[in-house]
């Protein structure tokens, strides 16, 4: 196997980097970690993995661990993009954008994650606050992504995907389960609608199967087996 | 009687049974009353509302508590008794409608293909066939038998999937019992039950727990397998307009798939459990 | 009832669904793959789920839940549950009147929808929603231009209902054109029409300066945001 991730089926940054081995069909091993109820990741031997106590966790084969989400999404492109076009490192400019959207998805996890935890596993929050500074970052998307058409570019960071999509699609596409709901984010829901439309896309929970491209007479593969080939 | 005090007189759950450490306290809220939750040295839950103690009992891996000083028995489920079988309390999952729609969806199979799509179902093996739904005259359930449904397997190598047999219970308004073919024992059948603790009309905490033979999976994929499929019918359950479930016929159109939800919103009428449903149309 | 631009034509694409709400009304838009667009009250008649959450298929919009599958006229014609059944004609969510005209979807839940007349030289720029009522919003536009120095300023009122105004820019009198809708007491949606000539550089600042008006318009609403 690739690497190992040490996963949770509901949480958003563990479906992040999910979402970018489909895209990048690379096959690796999940190990589910009872994040709730059990909160195993606030204990042995987890925390011996990743002391922030944070989900996922990525351990190479050479036994190298990731706990920064983003950094996981650089390094799964560096390892198997052989296009280089998720991480075009080769495009300095294009990079520099790149990064501040990786920068941007942690704000998005503190704001729309936290509350969707609070609403669906009520988890304790003082929620108003992190309700309008999630619809503070949805709006900042809305304008970029409405900039970056008016220029001709559908994608966050340029005229193709780049793992800036992948890392703020999650938690833009679950704010309905924290009850914000994507109908006055025009901009995003065509720009959420193009993620789900690209090839090896898969879903979670909160996100439904795009069935208008599905093709009623063969099922796919499961979304929950152990590995994903 | 009023739909609230009707409610009242059953017992629902409010945490797991190892949730808690000694002395550690929780509140939370059942019938739009405050309650305050304390775990005890001696492994039990001391439960409050309005600094009156409430009645409590250790059940199916959950506390169980009722607001009534005269409840009705809290349901059984045999094969709680099982020794041999995995016990797999799943968590809370707070949903936004009410707690007769979450039940009634627990019901429904026609949504698999839609919903947990290539999990419990895929088109184009959607139809429903014929099933049978009775109340059970000694215990006043609703009972609906020899469901079977197409599901995939959940497995990678994906080729072809099993009819799987359902049998639904429900023992009271706010719990349903699924028995299901299990895939490591032909003689036995699975047991996934849905507990639902009403908040208030249009509020719901989830508790679902599951009784398997399984040796092989972790406790860990155990529950994630079914937070992964109730954390789909939630998205469906938060959309359903009105939140609360119209008891009577001419709101909603039903089909002949959806006989085990009629028996039951007639099964609900029936014994005034009015808590969480509309009138009229 | 008057009726109401609830979107940009733009902004749904063959084979897509919105969400449109006009006090009361709980809309599901949606275009087919051939480019039909219909409003339907937002309730599948089967178990009452959003149709703004399902899925077009060619000339059809299914429901999320069951896959029960409408028509362009409404009508299911497709329940999976029962692949044999011809399903009745009652089966048929509540039908609203909606039409395109000037980039923007128009519907009426009670008539039939007109659109308001504009000139044809304009091109819907952006759909940007406010955390307060009209009034607000249309003062805030007034007084960002005198206290921040901006230099877009309101001119005509072109329609009182639904709420359309001309704002005049340095370089054309009357060069954008925003349409209200008050989807909510509380909630108002600003569409943004600007001239067809106006290059990407100015269309950005038009972008920009309404982000600029609706911060100081919920200023005094939202303590956060």
């Amino acid at each position: 196997m690739s690497f190992t991730l040490y996963n949770y089926v509901l949480s958003g940054n563990c479906y992040k980097v999910r979402l970018m081995a489909s895209l990048l069909k690379v096959s690796y091993e999940a190990v589910s970690v009872d994040f709730h109820p059990g909160k195993a990741h606030k204990q042995e031997p987890l925390l011996k993995l990743n002391p922030a106590g944070t989900l996922p966790v990525l351990v190479t084969a050479d036994h190298e661990i990731l706990t920064e989400t983003q950094a996981m999404l650089v390094w799964l492109a560096q390892q198997y993009d052989v296009d280089n076009t998720w991480w075009p490192a080769h495009n300095q400019p294009q990079i520099t954008g790149i990064m501040q959207w990786l920068a941007f998805a942690s704000r998005l996890s503190a704001t729309v994650g936290e509350l969707r935890l609070h609403t669906m596993l009520n988890k304790p929050l003082d929620a108003a606050p992190t309700r309008a500074g999630a619809i503070k970052a949805l709006r900042e998307l809305e304008s970029h992504l409405t900039e970056q058409r008016i220029h001709g570019h559908p994608w966050l960071a340029g005229s193709s995907p780049t793992i800036a999509d992948i890392a703020c699609f999650p938690y833009t596409a679950l704010s309905p389960d924290a009850n914000i709901e994507h109908d006055n984010y025009p901009a995003i829901r065509s720009w959420l609608h193009a993620v789900r439309c690209l090839d090896g896309f898969i879903t979670m929970p909160g996100i439904f199967e795009l069935h208008t491209l599905r093709n009623p007479a063969g099922a796919d593969a499961s979304p929950l087996s152990d590995t994903v080939a | 009687m009023s739909a609230r005090e009707h409610a009242l007189k059953y017992w629902y759950p409010v945490a797991m049974v190892n949730e808690l450490a000694s002395g550690q306290t929780r509140e939370t809220v059942l019938l739009e009353t405050p309650l305050q939750l304390e775990a005890t040295a001696d492994g039990n839950l001391n439960a409050s509302a309005h600094k009156q103690s409430l009645s409590v009992q250790n059940a199916f891996d959950h506390w169980w508590v009722t607001l009534s000083d005269n409840p009705y028995p809290l349901f059984k489920v045999p094969e709680a008794a099982e020794t041999d079988r995995r016990f797999v309390p799943c968590g809370v999952v707070r949903v936004l409608c009410s707690p007769l729609r979450a039940v009634e969806n627990f019901l429904d199979i026609a949504h698999f293909p839609f919903v947990h799509t290539d999990v419990l179902g895929a088109e184009p093996h959607t139809e429903v066939y014929k099933y049978d739904v009775k109340i059970d005259d000694t215990h006043d359930e609703v009972i609906a038998s020899n469901i079977r449904f197409y599901q995939p397997q959940a497995a990678k190598s994906a080729e072809g999937g099993i009819e799987t047999q359902y049998i639904y219970r429900v023992p009271a308004p706010m719990v349903a019992v699924l028995y299901k073919t299990c895939p490591q024992r032909e003689d036995a059948m699975d047991v996934i039950a849905l507990f639902v603790q009403p908040v208030d009309e249009e509020t719901c905490d989830v508790w679902p727990w599951m009784a398997l033979y399984d040796d092989t999976s972790s406790m860990a994929d155990l529950i994630q397998f079914q937070q992964f499929i109730f954390l789909q019918d939630r998205t469906i359950l938060e959309n359903q307009l009105p939140r609360k479930l119209p008891i009577d016929p001419g709101l909603e159109i039903p089909t002949r798939a959806d006989l085990t939800s009629v028996s039951y919103r007639r099964w609900l009428k029936k014994r005034g459990a009015y808590y969480g449903a509309l009138e009229g149309r | 009832m008057t009726s109401h631009p609830v979107g940009l034509s733009g902004n749904l694409a063959p084979r897509q669904v919105m969400r449109a709400t006009i006090n009361q009304f709980d809309i599901a838009v949606w275009r087919s793959e051939s480019g039909i667009i219909s409003a339907w009250d937002n309730r599948c008649p089967h178990r009452g789920m959003r149709l703004s959450h399902g899925f077009v298929r060619g000339e059809s919009l299914a429901c999320a839940y069951h896959g029960w599958h409408y028509n362009c006229e409404g009508f299911c014609h497709y329940i999976p549950a029962h692949p044999e059944l011809t399903p009745p004609k009652t089966v048929r969510p509540v039908i609203y009147s909606v039409i395109e005209r000037h980039g923007l979807i128009w519907i009426n839940p009670t008539a039939e929808a007109r659109a308001h007349e504009l000139p044809d030289n304009l091109i819907p720029l952006r759909t940007l929603t406010f955390e307060c009522d009209e009034n607000t919003a249309l003062h805030a536009m007034s007084s960002t231009a005198q206290h921040a120095g901006e230099s877009f300023e309101p001119g005509d009122t072109l329609s009182e209902s639904p709420r359309i105004i001309t704002v005049n820019t340095p370089a054309i009198a009357n060069g954008i054109i925003i349409a209200f809708h008050q989807c909510a007491p509380h909630n108002v949606i600003a569409h943004v029409l600007v001239q067809n000539t106006l290059s990407s550089a100015a269309q950005i600042d038009v972008s920009r300066w309404l982000e600029s008006v609706r911060r100081h318009a919920e200023a005094n609403v939202s303590e956060y945001l």
